[in-house]
């Protein structure tokens, strides 16, 4: 019990930190606020266009279809991560040494900071764009199961951060990670359903993204919003495909445990 | 002028020597850049594949105007987009003055040593998909492509103009480095057919911020879809350049060299 506590304290006082850090660099958060309307705008007239006067397109409507990208670009604020850039920066340039010396896991640190971050996140970018949504676009942004959505929501978060630090740990064996970084980025952009949603893609691939982290990510979340989870056909309850969600998160924490120790013992503290 | 070649043939090669130092982040950069110009298309694929899309334009006409505004990216990630990210680094460092004191136009040399070949991948990516698309639509005459060509040369123009009023505000806004989202934000208005947003917005992005020009302009005109008054758009596109070039100049000015 004392030793969560000091973990809690230690974490909190990382995430306070970093959230005065970034306080420095608000304006940086708020751009979302203009370049988060603006996109959902370009979306709205797509999928107005697209829909004509058809009342579905595999299975979703109009106004389901807007909540969508809605809901996704809101939930990708609170989960927004780049832990990985963090870490290959510290790692290329030797510093990472001053993070393995000290008695905090690295992962953890990192950890706290992003809770700092995305708590900026959540007051200059999720509030403001959420009013500017509901307010002037009119678009119902309520969640069905409100609980459920949190708690999915959360496994994004944590899904997110462990798979960019997995990313980051590439950096001890390539030094210059950024390609493959970008790789990520693109394929995570596509397959976690932030361009369109993931009904949209052959039935075959749809079947193959339960094995991948991407549907965890940001697809699952959104549709937990919606209330409404489908995906190669298959019609999930929402507590199912949120367990499913949680073994996912639970996979990749024992993977990035695997990498991390294999990474301390190729790490020379160097720098490249 | 030779001068001026001859440095941009140097910056040439130092941009060369630089991506064969680090070959593998070069093709891996290369490569993505290729994957990534196929998610707009892709999007486009998926939504006609599910049997929706803009009405009066086939999926091969849209995919026309998205691999030219990928072309145009391509060829503005190659010349001058560079002098963004170099101007928004140099600002928030305050080491400008490394530049400033050169014997040769800043704007003209940021724009050369940040030369890229790692928009290639990009060019041919959007290339493949023009020829697809083109071979898919109703052959072009010659007249339509001369209007195509002088179209694209213009929307160039106009990704120089946003490159150089982007890289003019990171004077003021400093260390901001998501001022080029906001750009791109209002760019993906160019991306799709004029005809699907309402007529405030096609006003906005013809005459106040053409990014239609990018690749919409273009592509109309290789589908003999232009009438007289597109030609008119030509003006604020050559006015929002001359902002650019003037913005950025009167920004440089105004240096301080403090850094942020």
């Amino acid at each position: 019990m004392k030793t969560i506590k000091k973990q809690l304290n230690i974490l909190w006082a990382v995430a306070v930190v970093t959230y005065k850090e970034w306080s420095a660099y608000r304006t940086h958060s708020m751009v979302s606020i203009l370049v988060g309307p603006i996109y959902f705008i370009v979306q709205y007239f797509i999928w107005t266009a697209a829909y004509g006067g058809r009342a579905q397109l595999n299975g979703m409507d109009l106004s389901q279809m807007i909540t969508y990208f809605g809901a996704s670009t809101l939930i990708g604020y609170l989960t927004m991560d780049f832990a990985d850039w963090n870490l290959q920066m510290l790692i290329r340039t030797g510093k990472f040494l001053t993070f393995a010396l000290r008695p905090i896991h690295h992962r953890f640190f990192a950890f706290s900071q992003k809770v700092g971050h995305r708590l900026l996140g959540l007051l200059f970018e999720f509030i403001p764009c959420y009013f500017i949504f509901t307010i002037l676009f009119k678009v119902s942004l309520v969640p069905t199961h409100i609980g459920w959505t949190i708690l999915s929501v959360v496994l994004a978060f944590l899904m997110n951060f462990y798979i960019h630090y997995i990313l980051g740990m590439t950096a001890f064996w390539f030094t210059q990670s950024t390609g493959i970084r970008r790789v990520f980025d693109l394929l995570s952009g596509v397959f976690s359903g932030v361009f369109i949603p993931l009904v949209f893609f052959p039935q075959v691939l749809q079947k193959i993204l339960f094995f991948l982290p991407f549907p965890y990510m940001s697809y699952v979340p959104v549709m937990v919003f919606t209330g409404d989870f489908t995906l190669a056909g298959v019609r999930m309850d929402i507590p199912s495909i949120v367990g499913i969600q949680c073994l996912a998160v639970c996979i990749t924490i024992l993977i990035s445990e695997i990498i991390y120790r294999a990474s301390m013992r190729r790490f020379n503290g160097v720098g490249a | 002028m030779k001068k001026h070649m001859k440095i941009y043939k140097e910056c040439i090669k130092v941009a060369f020597a630089a991506a064969s130092t680090y070959r593998l982040n070069f093709i891996l950069n290369c490569t993505i850049m290729l994957l990534g110009d196929i998610i707009f298309p892709l999007i486009t694929v998926l939504i006609y594949g599910s049997g929706a899309g803009f009405q009066g334009w086939t999926v091969y006409e849209v995919l026309l105007i998205q691999s030219i505004f990928t072309m145009s990216t391509a060829i503005a990630d190659m010349t001058f987009h560079g002098v963004m990210w170099v101007t928004m680094d140099m600002v928030r460092n305050g080491n400008m003055e490394m530049v400033l004191i050169l014997p040769v136009d800043t704007m003209f040399i940021l724009m050369a040593r940040t030369f890229s070949f790692e928009g290639i991948g990009l060019f041919l990516g959007g290339f493949i998909i023009f020829i697809v698309a083109v071979l898919n639509v109703s052959i072009p005459s010659i007249i339509l492509w001369l209007q195509f060509l002088t179209f694209f040369i213009i929307g160039i123009f106009v990704m120089m103009g946003i490159a150089l009023i982007m890289a003019a505000i990171s004077f003021k806004w400093v260390g901001n480095s998501r001022i080029p989202e906001i750009f791109s934000s209002i760019r993906s208005f160019g991306k799709y057919p004029q005809s699907i947003f309402p007529k405030a917005i096609v006003f906005i992005t013809s005459i106040i911020i053409p990014v239609a020009m990018i690749s919409y302009y273009p592509a109309a005109a290789l589908l003999g879809r232009v009438n007289s008054g597109m030609f008119i758009m030509i003006l604020p596109c050559f006015l929002f350049l001359i902002f650019g070039i003037y913005l950025y100049r009167h920004m440089v000015r105004l240096y301080q060299g403090v850094g942020g």
